[in-house]
């Protein structure tokens, strides 16, 4: 046989050999989406939206939130008791991880204590707050708290439960004692849950390949794709060609409202919207002059103008990324009252306000932040530039790259007058947003950039953290979102709704139908809830 | 001991950059016990003396420390993405010497003609525009309207991975003789190495052809011409080989520039490769991430250099005994 025949032959074998290997792929199919780098599959480790979807779809929960509303219902638990500051789970019996092991009390004893001892993702949730946690047989878990704790429950969906046996089969060397690394190399490769999908590969820069897990507890529909490709980081103008190709079938909402519009714009495209569990503020810094002083705060409320930023963020006719905001709680969590009016511009109002305030707008050079990556953030600045400006304030606008504002936000006096700041829900519990925002305590990270440091304030959100009944939990909210409004701490700029692109090929019920949403970041792209068309 | 010195200029710059690397790596919720207690593990609270030895002394483990962006282990981290850099700027530098160094001599030998205009215009678009334009515009063109090549990444969704060898998908799946699979990853390769050779083919075109004439005018070039040597033979035997050094030398330069300049073509082509890294391990000032990166960069750049000498010492002998 000649070289020419020879590597005629070669090719057709490869050509055979790549077209039967990818047969597989023609039956199955397949979802890609698009979400921000990286893709942490650790549980304990998780922290952003692309970690919150990978959690929800390779882990499973005690209790998950109702969708649509702001109940938490079982899960992993099939039912718990508390008795005073101790929690009693009674565990399903017929949920098993990916290895075959039944789900027992050991584990998730053991993966609290992970989480508690790694001290990262939320383990903060947990970490002060847990006395003891025992299983007094397989299928029940106690854990005692060191005091009264309601938002509790709602932390649970923060706790996946890991195979303690396959974990502990495979630590490595570590700084945690006879714990070695606590299984850190293990499940930074690959998955070890109960979860509706398992993982066939991973790289947390580029690409996160799941496969379907046929023996789930729950039963995974048909329906829901076999297959599911997450990728990190992609250009928007790539993103754009990709779902116009149908090589893409759901975009992130980081895009550019432009780009979305585009995009929304090609047949077969149409957007997914995600209300309800995040909201835009512009922070202002209540510990430095002349933002120390209530009145001068109003007059900058005053000055913000509401309606035209919230038309900056219109994205087709019927779809925005932001809707009114009725202080500090998007609407539908737990305490949020849509009796708090929206904030109105109104520049003779602020200039009254700033009449009562002990300042002159003269004496001072306004320092307003945006953080670089964000162009709508330097939009709204600008125009607020422009507002105050008739209000005699000399303004600066500084452009922060994301490190530096994280260092900014460490000390009041460095911290810019005015940040503009999204904070997405990480649990369902409203104290998960107001603790991070407003208590003294949690003072010092971009989240709290108001420096609110009020002995009210931090009294009523620990009120809200030790009263156990639902209705006077929300009383207290409620009347915490009223004084943080009357004290003007923010300017609670408008509710932010994600919106996603997402092709005809997929439909997504917690993002395409009213009252499916999830309030918390990543569980509305629970895979086993959609449906390939 | 030139990376030694990297090293401690790196180190040191690093950690000037703003922000607590820890908070940024444990986000808001985390309480300043746990920020702490990481600060702890990592080292910070200790003299940035201390920190460096430690550093100097896993180094020499291999052990380049744990990225903060990844929660992996550096090496690891550099060891996934270097191959699909390297291989990008490798087709890159393929590029620019394939078509911008005959496109140089092309010039010089029909000076002042269409063919010369055409060259220098092109040159100079490549040396002006950014080379994440070329990529957007090369994108738009050939994958989204002509749909004659792939968008993004470096294989198709159903491609079968060669064995790997060097991680370079071409090198590997000609060596499995996977020729579905390697013209599956010149497909893919072919916009983002374009892209990022327009900068250095721009260059290399313009320096080739700027040495090319003043080698023409030279005496000896005269010499060949009376001695009745065709154009063609005088171009490659007696003008090419003394005007392509200081090409040699800015080829070597770029090559080793591209892979840190390589981010914003990876970015657009969802290339996954170490610039892209690079850059996000600066930005969440993951420290371990941002010294390993260019420590390796800087290894590449030394590397690339010694070779370009010995080419240039090859082709151009007195530079040798001059040395000595």
């Amino acid at each position: 046989m000649t070289i020419l025949g020879r590597s005629i032959q070669a090719t057709a074998s490869a050509v055979l050999l790549a077209s039967l290997a990818a047969a597989p792929a023609v039956a199955q199919t397949v979802l890609t989406l698009d979400e921000h780098a990286i893709g942490e599959i650790d549980p304990a480790k998780a922290t952003d939206y692309a970690d919150s979807i990978l959690f929800y779809n390779l882990y499973d929960t005690l209790v998950i939130p109702e969708a649509g509303g702001t109940e938490i219902l079982p899960h992993l638990a099939e039912s718990w008791s508390i008795d005073g500051t101790t929690y009693t789970f009674t565990l399903r019996d017929d949920v098993r991880f990916l290895s075959g092991e039944v789900m027992e009390a050991e584990d998730v004893v053991f993966s609290l204590e992970r989480m508690i001892a790694l001290g990262q993702g939320f383990s903060s949730l947990f970490g002060g707050v847990i006395e003891s946690v025992e299983a007094p047989d397989p299928q029940t878990v106690a854990i005692t708290l060191s005091g009264p704790y309601a938002p509790f429950l709602g932390s649970l969906v923060r706790l996946a439960v890991v195979d303690k046996d396959t974990v502990m089969a495979n630590l490595e060397d570590g700084d945690y004692g006879e714990m070695g690394d606590y299984g850190q190399a293990f499940l930074s490769t690959t998955s070890a849950g109960t979860g509706a999908y398992s993982i066939d590969s991973h790289d947390p820069q580029n690409l996160t390949v799941m496969a379907k897990n046929d023996e789930y507890f729950l039963g995974v529909p048909e329906a829901a794709p076999d297959i599911v490709r997450l990728q990190y980081s992609i250009e928007p103008a790539t993103l754009r060609a990709l779902i116009t190709r149908g090589e893409l079938d759901i975009g992130d909402q980081w895009m550019a409202p432009e780009i979305k519009a585009a995009v929304a714009a090609t047949d077969g495209v149409g957007l997914g919207t995600e209300a309800g569990i995040s909201s835009f503020y512009l922070k202002l810094n209540n510990q430095r002059a002349p933002l120390d002083d209530v009145h001068c705060r109003r007059a900058f409320a005053h000055a913000f103008d509401y309606e035209s930023i919230l038309e900056l963020t219109q994205i087709t006719d019927d779809i925005a990324f932001g809707r009114p905001a009725h202080g500090p709680l998007p609407l539908g969590l737990l305490g949020a009252d849509e009796g708090i009016p929206t904030g109105r511009f109104d520049l003779d109002a602020a200039r009254a306000e700033l009449d009562l305030c002990q300042y002159d707008a003269g004496d001072f050079q306004i320092q307003l932040n945006w953080v670089a990556g964000n162009p709508i953030q330097e939009r709204i600045q600008l125009m607020m530039q422009l507002n105050l400006g008739q209000l005699g304030f000399d303004t600066t606008i500084t452009t922060t790259p994301w490190a530096m504002f994280t260092e900014l936000a460490s000390s009041a006096e460095r911290t810019p007058h005015v940040s503009p700041v999204n904070f997405i829900l990480t649990t369902p519990d409203p104290d998960s947003m107001l603790y991070t925002m407003y208590h003294s305590d949690a003072a010092g990270t971009w989240a709290s950039v108001d420096w609110v440091m009020s002995d009210e304030v931090d009294r009523m959100i620990e009120a809200g953290r030790t009263e156990t009944d639902p209705e006077a939990r929300a009383q207290i909210y409620r009347e915490l979102g009223q004084k943080l409004v009357e004290d003007q701490v923010s300017i609670f700029a408008y509710e932010l709704v994600g919106v996603f692109p997402i092709r005809d090929v997929v439909h997504v019920p917690a993002l395409q139908e009213a009252g499916q949403t999830y309030s918390v970041q990543g569980m509305n792209f629970m895979f086993r809830e959609m449906q390939m068309q | 001991m030139v990376l030694f010195g990297v090293s401690i200029l790196i180190f040191g710059i690093a950690r000037l950059i703003p922000g607590d690397p820890a908070r940024i790596a444990l986000g808001p919720m985390a309480s300043n016990e746990q920020v702490e207690a990481m600060r702890d593990r990592l080292l910070l609270n200790e003299p940035i003396t201390v920190q460096y030895l430690n550093f100097i002394k896993n180094l020499v483990q291999g052990d380049l420390g744990t990225s903060l962006y990844t929660r992996r282990p550096v090496t690891e981290d550099i060891l996934s993405t270097l191959p699909a850099t390297f291989e990008l700027v490798l087709a890159a530098a393929l590029i620019m010497t394939v078509v911008g160094v005959p496109l140089g001599i092309l010039a010089a030998r029909y000076r002042h003609s269409g063919l010369d205009i055409a060259a220098n215009l092109l040159a100079l678009l490549g040396v002006v525009t950014p080379s994440f334009v070329w990529g957007i515009f090369l994108m738009l063109l050939f994958a989204f309207h002509l749909d004659i090549l792939p968008i993004a990444g470096r294989l198709s969704r159903d491609a079968v991975l060669p064995p790997q060898i060097t991680g370079l998908l071409l090198v590997d799946s000609a060596l499995a003789g996977m020729w579905a699979t390697f013209w599956d990853a010149l497909r893919h390769i072919t916009l983002p190495a374009t892209a990022l050779a327009m900068g250095g083919l721009g260059t290399a075109a313009r320096l080739t052809r700027a040495n090319m004439s003043e080698v023409y005018g030279r005496q000896y070039i005269q010499l060949a011409r009376a001695f009745g040597y065709t154009e063609r033979e005088i171009a490659y035997r007696y003008a090419l080989r003394p005007a392509m050094v200081p090409t040699l030398t800015i080829l070597g330069l770029d090559f080793a520039i591209m892979l840190g300049n390589a981010f914003l073509v990876e970015k657009v082509f969802a290339w996954p490769g170490m610039a892209r890294y690079g850059v996000e391990v600066i930005i969440r000032k993951d420290l371990n991430g941002i010294v390993g990166t260019i420590l390796v960069i800087s290894a590449f750049f030394l590397i690339i250099n010694m070779i370009i000498d010995i080419i240039v010492a090859y082709m151009n002998p007195r530079i040798l005994y001059q040395n000595q």
